[in-house]
């Protein structure tokens, strides 16, 4: 192996992943403490801003005036009482300012003619709704270079193409963590006061920004000993099946809706109260029955959007408007012509279990955005802008109390063997093995089918696990990387495999359906499905689940009803 | 997903290669962008759309992936697709 760099890099505040949540973290550090130094560290570009960069720039608020209490409970209600209620009601409770802040560094949100925002309600549900940024097609981008200009202002550093792998602890404390620069192979190792992880979920590279949460993450988190969450819980998507496309969410409720083969519309008939107009993962549900039952393939149907609305979903600029015009020369207008889509799993759910300011049951440790799970599988439009910014910003202000009060570390002494941990970082390259594409294909080929990740079963989920299995035990060690390129897909793929397995068999433990778990032989709720399922790595390296009930007693809000109540999905012919 | 670099239209200005989310593109020895890693290609369009020279195309198919349903009409075997069709890569 050839020498290879060494670079220290000091901070008081390190944070791991510069997406939304990591952005808004440094930004609210910075705020409460100018004089500390913070680096914001990502495996992709310097500033690009992680996947906020692709979103078409949808943010959900409650706005002043809005009823904050019927919004938590339109929340229980939809997360089928699975709900954090006092976390959600942190980050409602904040969501105005964050996007008012967004508009004050310059972002942009649609307005009616009477200059008021325009809000597209979400998912049937009665209070929930986002609000659309003006240019459609860029408004994700928009965020990224405003928020990233405030940080430049705030002499925050940052560093990219860097994938970090593993976190270092002082006496249990995390104070630092180590990675390489996937273009020079150089390895880094970071010295912190605190540490953030902002570093998205895992997944399953499905395309159009979903190539990049992959779960390495993940990896380094679980191997710290954090404690996760929600993991049986996965986004499956209602996707083309040829081309990515940003923004059904704002489609369904302007009159857009899906067809079977035969034409023939059929949300009514497994939701005559919500139709089309409802969650994508109980669409998806829904597109399975039909397409197994043989009135497959499904079609995309635009026909009866009001011409009026069409200003607030035709992309207008940014890579939207690139998609739809060479989409077009290829007559696929998704305005004028019928296109096939098709369900697909894209994202894991599964996060760090978090406070609401972040801490986790590792000293030194904070979560932020997606990386710490805060809904169950269900997905209303504008939540993850909303969520991350919030989140972010609620970690940034957990980390600077946690300073106060915190003594200084002098982080050159560790708990980890760093040599250790940097041969095992090295040790795939260059050396003969399996190429972290093949791996990736077998992964995808267990996890995509239908029976695995929208209907699911003991039989499939069982027969997916075994597979990943075998791929965790006689695949996973044998990869190779050509180069650090590879060694970073490496990662990623590792990451992928860890995050199949939480998948699997966090589901495998939930027997019952509920929100967005779907378990065809078990379809109701189960009585105690009240209940996360946690997971923890343990002595042997081995996954140990457990159940934190969901404490109802402390909760403002009880449950009423259940938004799954809203479906019958009744298995035919099968 | 990322299909052709124009050498000759290429000034080498690197920008492709700073903002590819995926490190898919690279600067060869002569200073030209060249599609180094084309799996990792997620079909996001940035590099098209900042390349000041116009000399990157990139199709706006997605990569194949493994099927979600079984039967010849979801397979992915060669033919039932519109990507193994030459008309839709023109």
């Amino acid at each position: 192996m050839p020498d290879r760099n060494t670079h220290i890099v000091e901070s008081d505040l390190l944070i791991i992943g510069g997406g939304s949540a990591g952005l808004w973290a440094a930004k609210r550090f910075t705020e409460l403490l100018p004089e500390k130094k913070v680096v914001i560290v990502d495996k992709g570009p310097k500033e690009w801003g992680g996947l906020m960069s692709m979103a078409g720039g949808d943010f959900d608020a409650v706005l002043p005036g809005d009823d904050l209490d019927a919004w938590i409970e339109d929340f229980v209600y939809y997360f089928d009482g699975l709900c954090d209620q006092e976390q959600i009601e942190e980050i409602l409770r904040r969501s105005n300012d964050r996007l008012e802040d967004y508009q004050r560094y310059g972002c942009e949100f649609f307005r009616k003619e009477d200059g008021t925002l325009k809000s597209i309600p979400q998912r049937g549900l009665p209070h929930v709704k986002l609000y659309p940024a003006k240019l459609v097609g860029r408004g994700g981008e928009d965020m990224v270079r405003n928020l990233v200009k405030q940080l430049r202002k705030a002499n925050v550093t940052s560093l990219g193409r860097i994938v970090v792998t593993d976190l270092l602890k002082q006496n249990g404390r995390v104070v630092g963590a180590v990675g390489f620069d996937s273009i020079s192979g150089d390895f880094y190792r970071f010295r912190a006061q605190v540490v953030i992880a902002s570093t998205g979920v895992g997944g399953w590279k499905t395309s159009y920004g979903k190539n990049t949460p992959t779960g390495e993450g993940v990896e380094m988190v679980w191997n710290a000993g954090v404690r996760l969450k929600d993991f049986e819980f996965s986004r499956v998507w209602n996707m083309p099946r040829y081309f990515g496309w940003e923004g059904q969410t704002k489609l369904i409720p302007l009159g857009a809706h899906f067809v079977n083969a035969k034409g023939e519309p059929f949300m009514e008939k497994y939701s005559p109260v919500l139709g089309v107009n409802t969650d994508p993962h109980f669409i998806t549900i829904a597109m399975a029955m039909e397409i197994r039952a043989g009135r497959g393939p499904i079609y995309f149907d635009i026909s009866r959007i009001n011409p009026d609305d069409l200003i607030l979903l035709r992309p207008q600029n940014g890579w939207q408007l690139m998609n739809y015009e060479k989409l077009c020369k290829l007559g696929m207008d998704l305005f004028r012509d019928n296109t096939e889509w098709l369900p697909q799993m894209t994202i894991s759910y599964g996060g760090m279990e978090a406070g609401i300011k972040g801490t986790t049951n590792v000293e030194g440790l904070f979560a932020a955005g997606t990386a710490r799970s805060t809904e169950p599988g269900v997905y209303a439009g504008g939540f993850a802008l909303m969520t991350t910014s919030v989140t972010g910003h609620l970690a940034g202000e957990g980390a600077a109390e946690f300073l106060a009060s915190a003594s200084p570390v002098e982080s050159d002494r560790v708990d980890e063997d760093i040599d250790a941990l940097r041969d095992a970082v090295y040790a795939p390259l260059g050396r003969e093995g399996l190429t972290p594409h093949d791996v990736l294909r077998k992964i995808q080929t267990a996890m995509f089918p239908y029976d695995v990740s929208i209907l699911k079963t003991e039989a499939s989920l069982t027969r997916a696990l075994d597979e990943i299995v075998r791929i965790r035990e006689e695949e996973i060690p044998n990869m190779a990387a050509a180069d650090p390129h590879y060694l970073l897909k490496l990662r990623e793929i590792r990451g992928m495999a860890l995050v199949s397995e939480l998948y699997l068999r966090a589901s495998l433990e939930r027997r019952e359906s509920r929100a967005g778990h779907f378990r065809e032989d078990f379809p109701n709720r189960a009585e105690d499905g009240l209940a996360w399922i946690l997971i923890q790595k343990d002595e042997n390296g081995a996954m140990s689940f457990s159940r934190k009930r969901v404490p109802l007693e402390r909760y403002r809000h009880p449950i009423t009803r259940y938004y799954q109540d809203n479906f019958r999905f009744v298995t035919e012919e099968h | 997903m990322i299909q052709h670099i124009d050498d000759a239209k290429c000034v080498g200005c690197g920008v492709c290669v700073q903002k590819c989310p995926l490190d898919t593109i690279r600067l060869n020895e002569q200073g030209k962008a060249f599609i180094a890693y084309p799996d990792d290609c997620m079909t996001c369009f940035v590099c098209e759309r900042l390349c000041p020279a116009g000399a990157i195309f990139v199709h706006p198919f997605k990569e194949k992936l493994p099927p979600v349903f079984p039967g010849p009409r979801y397979d992915a075997v060669e033919g039932n697709d519109l990507r193994d069709k030459e008309v839709y890569h023109a």
